[in-house]
């Protein structure tokens, strides 16, 4: 397959994954598209190293996926938090920053 | 050289020693606030400056004419040599000037003491302030060997003259005398500067000296110098209210009276006088000037006379008449002898400035202005004689200075063939008697009115100054009349018949004054009435206040609302409408901070969706 | 039609439909279901890319770390509100428009791609070649990620430990 294909399923992934994240109410569930987002970001970096013969965007890769695990780890911990103090999940509810 | 040296650091001591005594009382704070103290430290300076006047005259050695006088130093350096220098000129036109000035500023200072003993003290130490720095401003003046650095101390004086005229700042007509006559010299300074400015592109220098010998030597251009010597004439004209300038004098005289005596009858107009004397030698190049000089004098002299005649304020009489003897100094420059003109003006320096004390004692005793409500001081106190002389003086009798200088004046404007201008000055020594005379009866010699004064308590300060400048105007007298009938000094030029012409002027003046107002033969009204027209068109000053109220109205007053209006509509309008829009905008963009994470979402894939389309853009 | 082709089509087709799954279900465990297989089918392109050892990670920590994270915070939070929570969606619309206004101007840049190049060679095993330039050149990034790692723990734990 040319890269053009594998760009493109990954062009279309992150549009999906934006959509999750415009779209979901739930703050897991916002999170979910972003965990789908970074898999397109990922389908991408491995697709120009392979085809370029560049070892670089497959260790990118690698700490790609260990930061999003550690940014995970930590977004579902303050998920968590904010569920305590609020009682909901809702992204609507949590506007404190409101202007 | 020594002496000249000698005598240029005299000069200069003579010149700090009131500057100092300014700094002294402005930065001093204790010594400002208590009168006696300031008042010591003012008036000696003035002593040693005094003193050192004298030294400076009686020091210094005649020299070649072709030395120049002056002791420079570079002011403003320049390419090519400095464009300006600054200095002190010594010689006789200076060295005189220097003599009147610190002798009547100390007198004054004296005086002042003892006249405004019922001010508050602090008030009182801003006076003595204000006069050091007019007395260095004066002396400055009289010094400068440049154009450049006579304007400076001639605004100085300027500045002065407005601070002590609006001493009483609290009493409104002294406020808008003060500002009136800041506004009208401002007039004719305008022309001073833009004359100077353009007889240095003309000429490179400012320099007297240097432009002198240029004037001799022919290289000046001469046909550029007729408008610069009017623009620079303009300054004099407002300096000396000349018509149509003089406006401002007569309200000036709402200032303390030693400040009328000391600046607006001895000194500071005399300024005016003093310049075109000192630039003699160039305007002699330029002849149109000296003929407007001559008739535009004359003019004053007569019109202010005939205002003189019918004012009922002592001071304004006084006033007018100043105007009146500074036109015949103008006339007397403009008809070319500078000397008479200048002789005129020490003279009348000495004797206007004893009238005006002399009036302040009046004015003391009766606590008023208005001659018509004065009389009778003659029973009670001989304080009136020294004004009496002084009048004498200024009507013209002989053995008095008034007498010679006038008739030197006279005798000039007839020996170049101004008869014009000669027969209005003729006209004006006979007003000037009477009008003079007129006041001396009604002040002194008339019925009292009201209730009587009895032996009214006058300081000695007040009357030993007066005292002291009567004796100085009788020996000034005595000295000019030996050294005319003696020595033979003038005679060559006048005609025999004009001692006695000018005397029989006088005497005519006094008699019809004399008659009008003690002997009642003449009744004033029926006078008035005879000469209707003249009269109404008087007491109405010619019209010429209200065509200067009416013009500052119309500029100054339309200008400054025009600037109001700017300020409060386009300026404040245009800070209050970005203040408001900056308001109404933050109100605005505050929606956009919803707080919701996803609606930030929708603003980063707008943004990167913008740069796709740049992208895009550029790449095609 | 190659095998090779066969089988990326066949992904394609299970990532995006699982793609859609996560963003489309209303229920959220079955959200985090559908993103362990959406996961796996990245991985399984990733093994279409000649990257098996990334296959082996994106399995261990993503399908394995992440899904096994938010099922546990999924259900932690179901426990503390007692019900099972049913996820809503807002401005649908809005945030398909803009969805695929953002692909059509990726999109835009792919039809610019010159045509098809042949893949270059794969330099030998790439396992050791990603160890040694994780030893190599890239030593430095590879321990600041540990290092990384472990505040992000010591994070987690800070902000999900009970009030005390």
């Amino acid at each position: 397959m040319p890269l053009g294909a594998y760009l493109t399923l990954a062009a279309l992934v992150f549009a999906i994954g934006l959509f999750g994240v415009l779209t979901r109410r739930n703050a897991v569930g916002i999170l979910l598209g972003i965990e789908l987002m970074l898999n397109a970001v990922n389908i991408n970096l491995v697709a120009f190293a392979r085809f370029h013969a560049d070892l670089a965007g497959i260790v990118f890769t690698l700490f790609t996926i260990s930061i999003t695990v550690a940014e995970v780890a930590v977004g579902l911990a303050i998920v968590i938090v904010i569920f305590r103090v609020r009682r909901t999940v809702e992204a609507d509810h949590l506007d404190l920053l409101r202007g | 050289m020594t002496a000249r040296i000698g005598a240029a650091n005299l000069a200069l001591l003579v010149l700090a020693l009131p500057f100092a005594s300014f700094l002294l009382l402005a930065l001093v704070r204790p010594l400002r606030r208590s009168a006696p103290a300031a008042a010591t430290v003012s008036i000696t300076a003035m002593a040693l400056a005094l003193a050192g006047a004298v030294l400076t005259r009686h020091g210094s050695v005649r020299r070649a004419a072709t030395l120049s006088p002056s002791t420079t130093w570079s002011w403003i350096p320049a390419d090519g040599g400095p464009m300006a220098t600054v200095g002190v000129m010594v010689d006789e036109l200076s060295m005189s000037m220097l003599l009147l000035v610190t002798l009547v500023s100390l007198l004054v200072q004296i005086y002042s003491w003892a006249y405004l003993h019922d001010e508050p003290r602090a008030s009182l130490g801003r006076y003595y302030a204000y006069h050091s720095l007019f007395a260095f401003s004066m002396l400055g003046l009289v010094l400068s060997p440049t154009f450049l650095q006579m304007f400076v101390f001639w605004e100085l004086v300027g500045l002065c003259s407005y601070l002590l005229i609006g001493f009483w700042y609290d009493r409104p007509a002294a406020a808008r005398a003060a500002v009136k006559a800041f506004w009208i010299t401002k007039l004719g300074d305008l022309g001073f500067v833009a004359g100077i400015v353009m007889l240095w592109s003309a000429t490179g220098t400012f320099d007297f000296w240097a432009l002198f010998t240029m004037g001799s030597m022919g290289t000046l251009p001469v046909e550029a110098l007729t408008p610069i010597m009017f623009l620079i004439y303009l300054g004099a004209v407002g300096k000396s209210a000349q018509f149509p300038l003089h406006v401002w004098l007569p309200d000036a005289m709402e200032g303390p009276t030693p400040v009328s005596a000391l600046i607006h009858a001895a000194t500071m107009v005399t300024a005016g006088v003093f310049l075109v004397t000192r630039a003699f030698p160039l305007f002699r190049l330029a002849p149109d000037v000296l003929g407007l000089m001559a008739w535009v004098g004359a003019f004053t002299a007569l019109l202010a006379a005939s205002m003189a005649c019918v004012e009922g304020d002592i001071k304004r009489v006084l006033a007018y008449s100043t105007i009146s003897q500074l036109g015949y100094m103008m006339t007397a420059v403009g008809a070319g002898s500078p000397d008479a003109g200048f002789l005129h003006l020490l003279a009348h320096g000495v004797f206007k400035a004893l009238l005006f004390l002399g009036a302040g004692i009046v004015i003391h005793v009766f606590h008023t202005n208005d001659v018509f409500r004065m009389g009778g001081l003659r029973r009670h106190s001989v304080v009136w004689l020294p004004f009496v002389v002084a009048t004498l003086a200024l009507a013209g009798v002989p053995p008095l200075p008034g007498f010679f200088t006038k008739e030197a004046i006279l005798a000039d404007v007839l020996e170049v063939r101004r008869f014009g201008p000669f027969v209005l000055l003729a006209v004006t020594a006979f007003l000037t008697a009477f009008y003079m005379f007129r006041v001396v009866f009604l002040a002194f010699f008339a019925r009292p009115h009201g209730r009587a004064h009895r032996e009214p308590h006058v300081p000695l300060a007040m009357t030993a100054v007066c005292w002291l400048l009567a004796a100085l105007t009788l020996a000034h007298g005595l000295q000019l009349a030996g050294q005319a009938w003696l020595g033979g000094h003038h005679e060559d030029a006048a005609p025999g018949w004009l001692p006695w012409f000018s005397l029989a002027l006088a005497a005519a003046g006094i008699g019809l004054a004399w008659a009008m107002y003690l002997r009642g033969a003449i009744a004033p009204a029926r006078v008035a009435a005879a000469l209707r027209p003249i009269d109404w068109m008087a007491r109405r000053r010619y019209g010429l206040d209200a065509v200067f109220a009416g013009i500052y109205r119309g500029i100054v007053l339309a200008f400054a609302r025009l600037v109001g209006w700017v300020d409060r509509y386009l300026v404040d309008g245009l800070l209050n409408g970005l203040s408001a829009w900056t308001l109404r905008a933050g109100d605005r963009l505050r929606g956009l901070q919803t707080g919701q994470p996803q609606d930030y979402v929708y603003g980063v894939a707008l943004g990167a969706l913008l740069l796709f389309v740049l992208a895009h853009w550029r790449v095609r | 039609m190659t095998a090779e082709t066969l089988a990326f089509a066949g992904v394609a087709v299970v990532l995006l439909a699982s793609s859609l799954g996560v963003v489309l279900t209303p229920n959220l465990f079955h959200a985090v279901l559908y993103l362990a297989a959406a996961l796996v089918a990245t991985g399984v392109v990733f093994l279409l890319l000649d990257a098996p050892f990334l296959f082996g990670v994106q399995l261990l920590l993503y399908a394995g770390g992440v899904v096994t994270i938010v099922v546990f915070a999924i259900m932690l939070t179901e426990r503390l509100v007692g019900t099972s929570i049913r996820q809503t969606s807002r401005y649908l619309v809005n945030g398909a428009l803009l969805s695929a206004a953002v692909f059509v101007g990726v999109a835009g840049f792919l039809v610019q791609l010159p045509p098809a190049a042949p893949r270059p060679a794969w330099p030998g095993d790439l396992t050791v070649a990603v160890g040694r330039a994780l030893v190599g050149p890239y030593a430095m990034p590879f321990e600041l990620l540990g290092g990384l790692l472990v505040i992000a723990l010591l994070g987690a734990l800070y902000f999900a430990r009970s009030e005390p």
